[in-house]
């Protein structure tokens, strides 16, 4: 690990760490061994995590949805350095004075349904989306999504309706009252993808 | 000459990296190169290739950490960092593509480690051509070559959008 690094997240899976890595203020991200699995077996599994999360990064930066550029992939160490985002999460927008107006809910919600859309056209499915894993740049105000942590290909109408009902719950049970936003993110998510009809049939019809 | 540091294994030393115009001898240049001379210690690079700088320095951070894993895909480190360059796992194609060829006139030498008096001294008696300020380097992309050897889409258009492209390719590269 970059010795400067400094420790910004920990979660259950893996550390983030800010660390100055070519120039740039780079994100670290750092799979941690699991001690009650298997060393060989988590080896295995930890990296295969390490290259999905990757891949599934490169996959939608190539379908230009704005996620962080891999910067470099150590597969032996765990480690995924990508860029440092500039922003706030839309989980703390939301709390804001601006954040809580109806008018910027609803383009934010435009835009996070088109977003969604186009990754689930890609058949990148998330598996992680909250609030806080939806960033918003600094400069420029437009969606970033992070933490692939969890994310998997997948051309399944199911595997999509569970990442929008995972954001679903993540809505009301972070942000109260926002359930004209999350219908509004439904409605620009059914314009702009390909199955993205039979998808919120399926996420309405629940049993999912 | 500007020198980096090495993020990933600073003690194998610093970066240094140096820009020259109106090179002469590329053609001698690169004969010693595919022919691994040993004396050859400075890796050279089609500058035209070299949209910004963190391209080098990942290239050469990769490169630097896998010599001191014992990962070399390569021959020297030098070489790696010429392969580090390329999107693809073909060495031959990588280092002909990201290598100086004969006709190249302006060139980016890299080495990583040594004190950064000897390096500059080395690369002005190894290249003969002018030293220039590295900001030469935004001047002369071969955008057309980058689109297609890092498979760039068409609908990329902006040069951070390219750029970015670029990086995610060659992280990419060996997994």
């Amino acid at each position: 690990m970059i010795h400067d690094a400094q420790l910004i997240k920990q979660g259950a899976e893996a550390k983030v760490y800010l660390a100055p890595f070519c120039q740039r203020q780079t994100i670290i991200k750092e799979r941690f061994a699991k001690a009650y699995r298997h060393p060989t077996l988590d080896k295995k599994l930890t990296s295969r995590r390490v290259v999905q999360e990757a891949r599934c990064l490169t996959r939608c930066q190539k379908a230009f949805i704005d996620t962080p550029t891999v910067y470099m992939v150590d597969v032996d160490q765990s480690l995924i350095y990508m860029e440092y985002i500039e922003g706030f999460s839309v989980r703390d927008y939301l709390v804001t004075t601006e954040g809580g107006l109806p008018v910027s809910q609803s383009r934010l919600a435009k835009e996070i349904g088109q977003r969604l859309g186009l990754m689930h056209n890609i058949d990148v499915v998330h598996g992680d989306l909250t609030t806080s894993n939806l960033l918003m740049r600094q400069e420029s105000q437009t969606v970033v999504l992070i933490d692939f942590g969890l994310s998997y290909v997948s051309n399944l109408i199911e595997d999509k309706a569970v990442d929008l009902y995972v954001l679903e719950r993540a809505f009301s049970s972070t942000h109260p009252n926002t359930e004209v936003m999350f219908a509004q993110i439904l409605e620009a998510y059914g314009e702009s993808g390909k199955a993205s009809k039979q998808i919120l049939k399926k996420l309405e019809d629940g049993n999912i | 000459m500007e020198s980096f540091p090495l993020d990933t294994v600073p003690e194998a030393g610093e970066i240094h990296m140096a820009c020259f115009t109106s090179v002469k001898n590329a053609a001698d240049l690169k004969e010693r190169f595919q022919a691994q001379d040993k004396s050859l210690t400075v890796a050279m690079i089609e500058s035209t290739l070299i949209m910004d700088v963190i391209q080098l320095l990942l290239a050469a951070n990769r490169a630097a950490q896998d010599h001191a894993a014992g990962k070399l895909k390569t021959q020297t480190l030098s070489s790696e960092i010429v392969y580090n360059l390329s999107p693809t796992t073909n060495i031959a194609e990588s280092l002909k593509r990201f290598g100086i060829s004969e006709s190249t006139t302006s060139l980016v030498a890299i080495k990583i480690g040594g004190e950064a008096e000897e390096v500059m001294e080395e690369m002005s008696k190894t290249v003969d051509g002018n030293l220039v300020s590295f900001s030469k380097l935004d001047q002369e992309k071969d955008i057309e070559k980058l689109r297609k050897y890092y498979k760039i889409d068409p609908k990329a258009k902006d040069d951070k959008t390219i750029l970015n492209w670029i990086i995610g390719a060659m992280a990419m590269k060996s997994i």
